[in-house]
């Protein structure tokens, strides 16, 4: 019988601490991980309650994250539940594995605290690791705070083991910005979040010696289209299950997400839509520019990046005039990948607004409340001219000359 | 909203304080914020930590800010930081010197006029002679709570010693003695 | 002479390798690629002879990969002292053995490696290659002779 942990109402906690306290509730049996800052607190945390007999289950350390995500694997294709965490380098050299576990169906939930991908190396908060994820079959979830990492990791297990949905998970918060800031989180009872997350129903697991099964088999091009398909459909399908996990998640709680959220929205002209923190400031940036100018700012914020809202995106935007899309990743020579979806979307609206994309806060570089009134205000002028009247695609909160590329056609 | 701006090296203790002056401010139904500027940052690096405090949930979660108190927990970099930056007018600064007031602002010519915002607390010595080492963070958090009229004493001591409950009761008790003798010492 | 039948239900390399399963749709697919060993519930099939397991259409055993064998290894009963060597070592699981006693070859799963002809320590060897055609009676029949030991020379 595990040790009962003292938890109060009202706890403050940061975002790691929050993620492995959602780990201890939904009763994890096995952690495979190589812990690396900033996401490190998390597994650790687990490992301790182990160690403190607060919770029964097994975390084992391996010798990479290659490594840690292929235990993830093997334990989760045993049919236990599984989870882990990482972040940036050691989120890439998961990458390859990231693909066997969406291939396999397996439902892992993996806590990733978004930090820069090296060179120059950078400890920092960006979104490089989140977007090397984004084709790779997982769900990923987006959490602006610790609550919502908290909230998020225990919806995670409802979707990913959903036999409908059987796919991995993704949570990501925000390395250092949310990771390591204490704020005031609720937590829900154990026996609730129990409760509310359930037992694992395995399928298909390798334990169950009535009927032995093969994991990873080879396909080549007479059947491997076929699997793909079914795994897109899949994922494409998860979106009612993820919608109505976030409904009971309410009803219990109080706290309302959605796949796409949408902030002061009612009747904005000018939207700033981001992910992960940067969505909170930005909500502060609307609210006080409302005040002081008058100029009707709006914020959009995607909570599932993975599938991708297609339809509730362009729900959100239909009425906006000008669009700031920002990419907290460097693009690599191309426009934004958040800017190519969302520009994507608008593209079959009936109005399609003004779409542009700003690069900003790689490596962690601040996001200002005045660096967000800024961008609304210049989206304005946009709005007023009927055109962009910028570069289509500029860099915010950088040094140096002004950095942008390609302007509206007009010829 | 209030702002609070930590100055400190790695290993003074800054963070914890920021996390410990949260929680205590958490237990009053408020909403709070801490976080710091640190990561890949060794021991006897300079560092700022932050807090937020509100009676609202807190979206900012930029790292600028115009702090309302600027504590200063390591004697030198009230010299070769700048504590002032992004001051506002109200700025109220509490700043650890076994220096008198009027001879640190001499030596710092960004407080000079602002002796009325500037006070001043030992809490190198006070951790020192309370705690046996040089932990300056709790003193601090005594000498804020007397300049900050935040909370009583008697009630942010009670809740402090719940946040420090897993160390040691030894531990706990010269934490309490550090931050009541700030507070009765801050000029 | 071994029974090409041995051990052989009816399931065992019943297909071609590459001709596989009638090709399904997305829909119909497997999750995860994930593929059943057996047809029904296969609790203690591991204390079961092979011919009484319900291998599944997706277990090996039911496919042959013998096509594309050019020699094959033979089998000489009469030599053979049981030594499991051969068993051992074959790469493919193609040794039919039951309680330690050799029982003859998998031609639907034996590739023609020779690794069973190479660790067969008898004198002569009770498995030799013989071409994939040549007919079991006439290559036992023209097993050579008990090779005696080269003495050394005196010199060497």
């Amino acid at each position: 019988m595990a040790v009962k942990f003292d938890l109060n109402e009202r706890e403050v906690w940061d975002g790691n601490y929050a993620a492995s306290q959602a780990l201890r509730q939904a009763d994890v049996d096995v952690v495979v991980a190589y812990p690396i800052t900033p996401s490190t607190p998390i597994v650790e945390n687990y490992g301790s309650y182990v160690g403190n007999g607060y919770i029964d289950g097994e975390f084992v350390m391996v010798e990479s994250e290659h490594a840690a995500m292929s235990g993830c694997i093997g334990a989760s294709a045993s049919g236990g539940r599984v989870s882990t965490a990482t972040s940036s380098q050691g989120f890439a050299l998961m990458a390859e594995v990231l693909y066997q576990a969406s291939g396999m169906r397996l439902p892992i939930v993996l806590n990733v605290v978004n930090r820069a991908l090296a060179s120059p190396l950078n400890v920092r908060g960006d979104h490089a690791d989140m977007y090397l994820g984004r084709d790779s079959g997982w769900i990923q979830f987006g959490a602006f705070n610790a609550q919502e990492a908290y909230d998020l990791a225990l919806c995670a297990f409802r979707v990913a083991e959903n036999h409908s949905v059987r796919l991995p998970v993704m949570v990501h918060q925000d390395g250092f910005i949310t990771s390591h800031t204490a704020q005031n989180v609720y937590p829900l009872t154990d026996e609730a979040a129990k409760k509310f997350v359930g037992e694992i129903v395995p399928v298909d697991d390798m334990l169950d010696f009535s009927r032995p099964v093969t994991y990873g088999a080879q396909t080549e091009e007479d059947w491997h289209f076929e699997h793909k398909a079914k795994q897109h459909k899949a994922i494409m399908d998860s979106r009612s299950v993820i919608d109505d996990v976030f409904t009971e998640f309410k009803e219990l709680t109080g706290r309302e997400y959605k796949r796409v959220e949408s902030y002061d929205m009612e009747d904005a002209d000018v939207v700033i839509i981001g992910l992960g923190t940067t969505v909170e400031t930005a909500r502060v940036a609307a609210r006080e520019l409302r005040a002081e100018t008058g100029i009707k700012a709006g914020v959009v914020a995607i909570r599932c990046f993975r599938p991708f809202p297609y339809d509730e995106v362009r729900e959100a935007l239909k009425n906006a005039k000008s669009i700031a899309v920002t990419d907290r990743s460097s693009p690599g020579g191309a426009m934004g990948a958040f800017y190519n979806e969302v520009s994507a979307a608008m593209y079959t609206s009936k109005n399609r607004p003004l779409v542009t994309g700003f690069v900003y806060g790689l490596g962690g570089r601040d996001f200002s409340i005045e660096e967000a009134k800024r961008i609304f205000t210049e989206q304005q002028a946009h709005a007023d001219a009927g055109y962009i009247t910028t570069d289509i695609q500029q860099f915010s909160g950088l040094r140096g000359p002004k950095l942008g590329f390609f302007q509206t056609d007009r010829s | 909203m209030t702002e609070i701006r930590w100055h400190s090296r790695a290993g003074q203790g800054a963070v914890s304080g920021a996390k410990g002056l949260g929680d205590v401010v958490a237990t009053t139904g408020k909403e709070v914020q801490a976080f710091a500027l640190y990561g890949s940052a060794k021991r006897g690096a300079a560092l700022r930590a932050y807090n937020r405090i509100s009676d609202e949930q807190i979206f900012n979660h930029a790292k600028f800010m115009n702090p309302d108190y600027v504590l200063v927990i390591d004697p030198a970099l009230a010299f070769t930081d700048n504590i002032e930056v992004n001051e506002k007018e109200s700025t109220k600064y509490i700043i650890t010197t076994h220096l008198s007031k009027e001879e640190l602002i001499t030596g710092i010519p960004a407080l000079a006029g602002k002796e009325d915002r500037v006070f001043t607390v030992d809490c190198v010595q006070i951790s020192l002679d309370t705690i046996g080492r040089s932990i300056p963070n709790s003193p601090m958090l005594g000498a804020f709570v007397k300049v900050s009229g935040m909370f009583e004493l008697d009630y942010f001591l009670e809740n402090m010693a719940r946040v420090l409950a897993k160390f040691p009761q030894k531990i706990i008790d010269g934490n309490m003695a550090a931050i009541t003798r700030a507070y009765n010492e801050v000029k | 002479m071994q029974d090409l039948k041995l051990l052989a239900n009816d399931n065992r390399g019943r297909s071609q390798l590459e001709a596989g399963f009638d090709l399904l749709g997305w829909d119909e697919v497997t999750q995860g690629s994930v593929l059943p060993s057996f047809d029904g519930d296969a609790t203690g099939i591991a204390n079961m002879k092979a011919e009484e397991r319900t291998y599944s259409g997706y277990n090996s055993y039911t496919a042959t990969v013998a096509s594309w064998r050019v020699i094959k290894p033979v089998f000489n009963r009469d030599i053979c002292i049981d030594c499991q060597n051969c068993w051992v070592w074959c790469p493919d699981s193609s040794i039919l053995s039951r309680d330690k006693q050799m029982l003859g070859i998998d031609y639907d799963h034996c590739k023609g490696c020779e690794v069973c002809v190479e660790v067969c320590p008898t004198n002569p060897k009770s498995l030799l290659m013989f071409n994939e055609h040549a007919d079991l009676e006439e290559s036992l029949a023209s097993w050579p002779e008990k090779k005696k030991k080269e003495k050394k020379s005196e010199e060497a």
